[in-house]
């Protein structure tokens, strides 16, 4: 990872992460980690500590909810399933996100002209 | 089996050590249980990459970030559950008086029977006190199954009440017949009332076993 993105520049965006993966399928904290470092094509990683807090976040919010799997073995998994509601946030956000990376690019790279007068 | 054992421990070690004098309370029961679950998959992940257990436990456990947010958190809501452990502790105080008060009914009822029986009065009579055993089976029921153990969550009151009344019908049901049995000396008339009130109580009684949910920690 020469390249690293700022906390900063990630930190608005983890719970439209997580709204992603969740709204393709229930999941649960360690696979939605896995998930994460495999959709960045192993360009980023969310640490644990944020994405626990954004589950609390998110479920207080009512945008997903957690269920306890029936697994027989080891102990049972908590799994994340996404709410109307957080499906709807899903699509703001994406919206939001979009016009936001038009606007910053054209702040980030534009030329500015200069208005001879 | 028995290493699974000790990193099963181990896990859980870190774990009660990392929320050290948070307040309980079913999240942080919770959050425990998911964090334990999730970080034994990230170990056993590492080992097949090749890590001893020993590096792949410390490996998965800093490669977490901090914590020190969710522990807030955590004692943030078990200050929370410290306020309802009045509120808890008041229930159980009910519970605790119903047990005993349902208890003395019933050996109430049951000694005046026994008192009566030997006085020679009418056997119909004797039956009478039985109602006190119907009343204190009631009552036992409910504030059994309201009360919350080391290992059960507290019944909700509806279906504690509800489990109260089945166990009352059913008891009533005997006591019925065995009044109406002595008082007529007729079997058929014992049976029919017992069968009433015998048939509403299973129902009450089995319309609860299909609903139930586990209460268990």
């Amino acid at each position: 990872m020469a390249n690293k993105i700022s906390t900063d520049l990630i930190r608005g965006h983890t719970d439209t992460i997580i709204l992603n993966i969740l709204r393709q399928g229930d999941s649960y904290g360690y696979q939605i980690f896995k998930t994460i470092i495999d959709l960045s094509n192993q360009q980023y990683e969310l640490k644990e500590a944020t994405l626990y807090t954004a589950f609390r976040r998110l479920e207080k919010e009512g945008l997903i909810v957690s269920y306890w799997g029936d697994e027989t073995q080891g102990g049972r998994r908590k799994y994340y399933r996404i709410a109307e509601d957080g499906l709807a946030r899903y699509e703001q956000n994406k919206k939001d996100w979009e016009f936001a990376k038009s606007v910053l690019n054209k702040l980030i790279k534009g030329g500015v002209e200069k208005d001879e007068a | 089996m028995k290493r699974n054992r000790s990193l099963d421990d181990k896990v859980r070690n870190y774990l009660n050590r990392l929320f050290a004098g948070v307040g309980e309370s079913q999240q942080l029961f919770d959050l425990k249980e998911e964090l334990t679950i999730n970080l034994k998959e990230k170990i056993r992940d590492y080992e097949k990459h090749g890590m001893g257990e020993e590096e792949a436990f410390k490996e998965a456990i800093s490669s977490m970030g901090d914590l020190s947010g969710l522990v807030d958190d955590m004692r943030e809501v078990g200050k929370d559950s410290a306020r309802e452990a009045v509120y808890t502790s008041m229930a159980e105080r009910i519970s605790t008086a119903g047990l005993i008060v349902g208890i003395l009914i019933i050996l109430f009822g049951i000694l005046t029977m026994a008192m009566l029986y030997f006085m020679e009065v009418p056997l119909v009579s004797v039956t009478g006190p039985g109602i006190f055993i119907v009343i204190g089976g009631a009552i036992l029921t409910y504030s059994f199954l309201a009360r919350e153990t080391k290992n059960k969550y507290a019944m909700n009151k509806i279906r504690a009440t509800l489990y109260a009344l089945a166990v009352g019908l059913i008891l009533f049901s005997l006591y019925t017949a065995t009044s109406s049995g002595v008082a007529t000396g007729e079997m058929f008339i014992a049976i029919s009332s017992f069968m009433v009130f015998f048939i509403a109580g299973v129902g009450v009684f089995l319309g609860l076993i299909f609903t139930g949910s586990n209460r268990n920690k």
